[in-house]
């Protein structure tokens, strides 16, 4: 099938303005954008610039905004976009490095801010093994290790567009999954980091983060839960 | 970009689903309900400061731009209200609700809640418009 590509170009320091080039090609339905992009470089723009690496939905490098949603390049299909005009721009709120690069710097710094790591100096038990759980136990934060950290979510936010400072849905995901681990020792110190005006507060629930998220991770709840936990002080 | 200028092409530009038309029908009716009551605040307190102004104001309040602009002001107080519900709702009660079905459904519900009850009003707004200000209905 024939397809319309326009796609963002930004190459800072060169005197060129933002503006977006378009591509007239040939492609298979069942391409994805992805493929589509690397059909670009290869026939026509060694120099377009995009992050990917694993192309395959699990390591979260190519989160764009395809037709003005957020969502990975290697997972959506060219037929899925139910048009032949495909539009890739960054995604929002982030500085554009190049092209379809942003830096992606103050999206890990919030992510780094809610401690994102196993906390417990208690001793280990006696056996001097694992500390054990129960199937309930580790169910309650399943949904919320599915994680990549593409910040499809993120980015995809009006309060994060309004305000960088704001710590934005993927951090809270991070920190939800380990608030309600049962062996995790620091859920006080998260849920008072996330208290603040620039914390879960900050959320509308607009609900683009849910949408947008490709590991299908229930974002909108999470927060909601992170919210309710430090309202009623209870981890249920 | 400016933030500013990020907002307002993500709010204008982002293609998202229900929750994000429903949020900035949210913003728009919120924006539009503050502004009329800062200018009603005002314009009631010149029955005490400036009487004549008061009575400018009334009878601004009586054409029938005014008119036709309450009638967007009751949808307004309409939507936003019953849209803070559901919000409040599946915030502060019931996260698991907040779930893509439910959350795309009930914002088209929220919708409907507030039509039913503002063609009514609506509906008696437009006659009282029509009544006194075009003598129809025997005004
Ligand atoms: S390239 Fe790894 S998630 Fe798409």
């Amino acid at each position: 099938m024939e397809i319309k590509l326009k796609v963002f170009r930004y190459l800072p320091n060169n005197g060129n303005k933002p503006h977006y080039d378009t591509y007239i090609m040939q492609v298979n339905p069942t391409d994805r954008v992805l493929d589509v992009l690397e059909q670009v470089r290869a026939d026509s723009d060694p120099s377009l610039a995009y992050r990917r690496s694993c192309a395959h939905g699990v390591c979260g490098s190519d989160a764009m905004r395809i037709n003005g949603r957020n969502a990975l390049a290697c997972k959506v299909l060219v037929k899925d976009l139910g048009t032949n005009e495909i539009t890739v721009e960054p995604i929002l709120g982030l500085k554009v490095l190049r092209d379809l690069i942003v830096d992606m710097d103050p999206f890990f710094e919030h992510f780094k801010s809610v401690m994102p790591y196993f906390i417990n100096n208690e001793p280990l038990p006696s056996d001097g093994k694992e500390r054990l759980q129960s199937p309930e136990q580790r169910e309650r934060f399943d949904d919320t290790t599915k994680c990549i950290l593409c910040a499809a979510c993120t980015t995809s936010c009006p309060s994060f567009w309004a305000n960088e400072e704001y710590v934005g849905p993927a951090a809270i995901v991070n920190a939800h999954r380990f608030v309600y681990d049962s062996r995790d020792r620091a859920a006080a110190e998260r849920l008072q980091i996330l208290n603040d005006q620039m914390g879960v507060w900050r959320c509308r629930t607009v609900f683009n983060c849910t949408e947008a998220c490709p590991r299908d991770i229930q974002v909108t709840q999470a927060i909601a839960d992170v919210k309710k936990a430090i309202n009623s002080g209870k981890l249920e | 970009m400016s933030s500013l200028k990020t907002t307002l092409s993500g709010y204008a530009g982002y293609r998202g689903r229900e929750g994000h038309y429903s949020f900035l029908l949210h913003r728009i009716t919120g924006l539009g309900t503050a502004l009329f009551l800062t200018i009603h605040i005002i314009d009631t307190s010149w029955v005490y400061f400036a009487p004549n102004a008061y009575q400018f104001a009334i009878d601004l309040y009586r054409s029938t731009l005014f008119g036709i602009g309450e009638i967007f002001l009751v949808f307004s107080v309409l939507f936003h209200g019953v849209n803070g519900l559901r919000i409040a709702f599946f915030d502060l009660i019931a996260p698991k609700f907040w779930q893509i079905k439910k959350t795309r459904s009930s914002t088209r519900w929220t919708l409907a809640v507030t039509l039913v009850l503002w063609i009514p009003a609506a509906g008696i707004m437009i006659y009282n418009i029509l009544h006194h200000n075009f003598g129809m209905f025997g005004g």
